[in-house]
């Protein structure tokens, strides 16, 4: 930490209040410059709504921002900007149509009064010094910011926040799409910015790299401050202990509570598709929970697309024995697949729907008679899956936009479930979820397996993967590269298949 | 395993009845209505006579059909610009059957069957075709009014004997548009009245009509849970083209007579207006058959209002214009504070 003890940014009980919830109940934080201060806490703990404080997007009902020993006011983002506060979202904000060198531009552009003369000279001069403090100088900044990849747009995202005069750089969930180099190269970037005085935000699920990242860690639970400790004093265990009030211990299930049976529920053989995918063949038995790992590109997304009829493929799928062929999700459905899709807000939610609308959705026959929806029916099964899932809301009738993500997942699971799946297959079923709601998402699927169901988990979280399957198959450029019994399943020999290291490989 | 000591915190359903009463759009709309009545009432005594409402009735109808149609567009994340065209089109073909002498139920299928199949292509054109509906039905717009024009020559079309319409048709035609039943409701009245109904049941209470939320939800999330998204599409085009043509027959049977370069120009504006003042959402998932008959109601009434008040016609476009940013901007303010 900086040998400088002013704050630079102090926060002294905040409050803010949105219909029906407490957002923030009177935190305080204290931030010095040259420290890289972590805050965690599960979804719905206040993080997001602090930066949204500090960033001037949302205004406190009460409470005191102390900027270098000034109290101040943070109306609007365009204050926040000239403070020398910057965000970086976990959605990042680029225009993804402007060049590199323009997106980098673009808040020095913003703050100007926009009849002057555009000089694309001055951006690319500036675009080329920013990128090559970020260690990107070999990025061409003629392209359109739309075409990189999901890391290097975060680059010009941090680029663009650091071109301004930054004091304090605010990181909300930075590398939830990231690889593992592209994260040790941000850590890298942070570190340097941290020697340069900057103070860093930085806010993640991801207990590890906070610990190995920040320098001061603050615990955030239900808008109120739990504890703020140095990085070195704190393991994971504690922070997730605070972060919850409670101890978790179902994150990894206990050895042997294995469920397998031998009936095969889903089978697929010589599965293609274009050059994405080469001749896949595994299977999963009931109550198996079988695990998909594999580097993003490996084609993991398009293995899910080609199970659940939303991509073309050749080859053979059997459920329970049965020949069937996935042209559609109607037909995936009506032959017993459930699938909870990546892309929570996108493909998952319907945010505007209600909650009990969301969970029937896919399994209409059920609350219908002769095409009439019978409203009681819709109710009850809404009210099954809330309390056998433990969803938290106000109301059946709430929209679905309103709830945390761990919520929204739990409703997502609840209409995959609603349709009585004999396979349900998760595709990274805890992205961004906190770690309570993860657990708990967890116990469900070791339920669920003990009934029965067959389990496909795919996921680039590999703990994840090796706490919860009995199997886990690695893929690589299409094609599996390995797979591991749960016994030997571990990190490093699977990041090891992931990366195209054929070992281990066994047929089954 | 799951945790089962929590109590689910619903609250009971007659509460949270009566607090979806309160921040339901609806209730904003109809409040707005009243207010206008009220006041319009005080201003004119001759807006709350029977005659005067059937009246403000039937000058809303042709415009609330098709608004009916105009939901199950919006609320499934599309918009629909052709359906003054639709309207010209359809009216104007099977008033020239009529003249031509056709039956009245041959004239009137054709008409319809055509006002769908418009409907269709629009759908088709914005599913399978991979077309913004925006895009398709702008052009369809201009295609079906210049179809108009082709098929008239750009001539009005008149819908009477002279011309050489059938006398008992023309009768039953005339009715259609003029008549009243009872002596007393307006036909074209009626037939929103109808069409609201169905309209109503089919999208509040049918599984089609939960499919058409879902699809305007989120199309990605209805597909994966089964839904025929691009089919469900085209229905609600297909609906909406139907209804724009029933709407024009009403309107050259009321007439009789209409002009392809004239009849239901600047239509969807009206149509998509009286839609997102009840409620509707142009970016999908939201909106009722009720919050639409609101909006139809507002339009109409504020219309009627500002004539009987003797108030220019420059000032009644000014003035809904106003109204509808009034009402969005309202809208829009109550969702930031439920928190969507």
């Amino acid at each position: 930490m900086s040998d400088n003890l002013t704050p630079l940014i102090e926060l002294k009980q905040i409050k803010k209040g949105f219909p029906g919830v407490q957002a923030l109940d009177g935190v305080s934080l204290t931030v010095y410059p040259g420290e890289i201060h972590a805050i965690i806490g599960e979804n719905g703990a206040g993080k997001s709504t602090l930066m949204n404080i500090l960033a001037g997007e949302l205004q406190p009902d009460s409470g005191e921002i102390i900027f270098q020993g000034r109290p101040v006011r943070i109306p609007h983002p365009n204050v926040s900007q000239q403070l020398g506060i910057s965000v970086v979202y976990q959605e990042l904000a680029l225009a993804p149509n402007l060049t590199v060198a323009e997106n980098i531009s673009l808040n020095t552009v913003r703050t100007s009064f926009g009849l002057e003369f555009v000089n694309r000279r001055d951006f690319a001069v500036k675009a080329k010094a920013v990128l090559s403090q970020l260690g990107m100088a070999s990025l061409d900044l003629r392209q359109p910011v739309g075409r990189l990849t999901v890391a290097q747009q975060q680059m010009v995202e941090i680029g663009k926040a650091i071109s301004t005069d930054v004091k304090v750089l605010i990181l909300d969930e930075p590398n939830s799409a990231l690889t593992k180099e592209e994260t040790d190269h941000l850590f890298a970037v942070l570190r340097d910015l941290r020697a340069a005085g900057v103070a860093i935000i930085y806010i993640s699920h991801r207990l590890e790299e906070v610990l190995s990242l920040s320098d001061r860690i603050t615990v955030l639970r239900d808008g109120q401050w739990v504890e703020t400790m140095p990085a070195e004093s704190a393991t994971v265990d504690r922070l997730i202990a605070r972060m919850v009030g409670r101890e978790v211990d179902t994150l990894f299930r206990p050895q042997g509570a294995s469920t397998v049976q031998t009936q095969i529920s889903f089978e697929v053989k010589e599965l293609s598709s274009t050059a994405l995918l080469r001749d896949l063949s595994f299977m999963v038995h009931a109550g198996e929970v079988v695990g998909v790992a594999g580097l993003p590109g490996a084609g993991k997304d398009e293995l899910v697309e080609c199970c659940f009829g939303l991509r073309p493929y050749t080859g053979a799928i059997e459920v329970k024995g049965q020949p069937v062929r996935l042209t559609e999700p109607d037909q995936a459905i009506k032959h017993g697949l459930a699938l909870i899709p990546a892309d929570r807000r996108g493909t998952g939610a319907m945010l505007v729907l209600s909650v009990q609308d969301n969970i029937v959705a896919a399994n209409l026959s059920q609350v219908s008679r002769a095409g009439l929806l019978q409203r009681p029916a819709i109710r009850a099964v809404g009210q099954q899956y809330v309390q056998q899932l433990d969803i938290r809301i106000a109301g059946l009738t709430q929209a679905m936009g309103t709830l945390s993500g761990g919520n929204q997942q739990k409703v997502i699971l609840a209409r995959g479930l609603a349709t009585q799946p004999a396979v349900l297959i998760l595709h990274e079923p805890t992205r961004g979820i906190d770690v309570g709601a993860k657990a708990e998402i967890y116990a469900i699927l070791q339920q669920l397996a003990a009934e029965g169901v067959a389990i496909l988990i795919v996921s680039s979280e590999l703990p994840e993967l090796i706490g919860q399957c009995d199997r886990i198959l690695v893929m690589y450029q299409g094609a599996f590269t390995g797979e591991f019994d749960r016994d030997d399943a571990a990190e490093e020999p699977i990041l090891a298949c992931a990366m195209g290291q054929s070992t281990h490989l066994e047929t089954t | 395993m799951v945790k089962d000591v929590q109590m689910t915190p619903t609250t009971s359903p007659i509460s949270e009845k009566i607090k979806n009463l309160f921040l339901a759009r609806e209730t904003g709309v109809l409040v707005a209505l009243i207010v206008m009545a009220i006041f319009l009432s005080l201003a004119t005594p001759a807006f709350l006579s029977v005659r005067n409402l059937l009246n403000v009735g039937r000058q809303v109808s042709l415009l609330g059909i098709m608004s009916v149609g105009m939901t199950y567009v919006l609320i499934s994340r599309e918009v629909d610009l052709s359906v003054g065209s639709i309207y010209a089109l359809v009216g104007l073909i099977t008033g020239m059957l009529i003249v031509m002498g056709w039956g009245l139920v041959p004239a009137l299928l054709i008409g319809l069957l055509i006002g769908a199949m418009v409907g269709f292509i629009n759908g088709w054109l914005s599913t399978y075709g991979s077309l913004p509906s925006f895009i398709t039905t702008l052009g369809m717009m201009s295609v079906a009014r210049g179809a108009a024009l082709l098929i008239t020559n750009g001539e009005p079309v008149t819908v009477n004997e002279i011309q050489g319409a059938d006398p008992q048709t023309l009768s039953q035609f005339y009715y259609l548009g003029q008549g009243r039943v009872f002596d007393l409701i307006p036909m074209q009245l009626l037939f929103f009245v109808i069409v609201a109904i169905l309209g109503w049941i089919l999208l509040s209470k049918t599984v089609f009509g939960f499919k058409i939320y879902a699809v305007g939800g989120s199309d990605k999330a209805a597909r994966v849970s089964g839904i025929k998204v691009y089919n469900i599409k085209i229905w609600a085009f297909v609906i909406m083209g139907f209804l724009s043509g029933l709407a024009g027959i009403l309107s050259i049977a009321f007439l009789p007579s209409g002009q392809a370069g004239r009849t239901g120009v600047g239509l969807e504006l009206d149509v998509i207006a009286a839609t997102i003042v009840g409620g509707a959402s142009l970016a999908g998932g939201e909106g009722t058959i009720l919050g639409t008959i609101l909006g139809v109601l507002i339009i109409g009434v504020l219309r009627n209002g500002l004539i009987l008040m003797g108030i220019s016609a420059f000032w009644q476009e000014t003035m809904i214009g106003a109204v509808i940013i009034l009402a969005v901007g309202v809208d829009k303010w109550t969702r930031s504070r439920r928190g969507l």
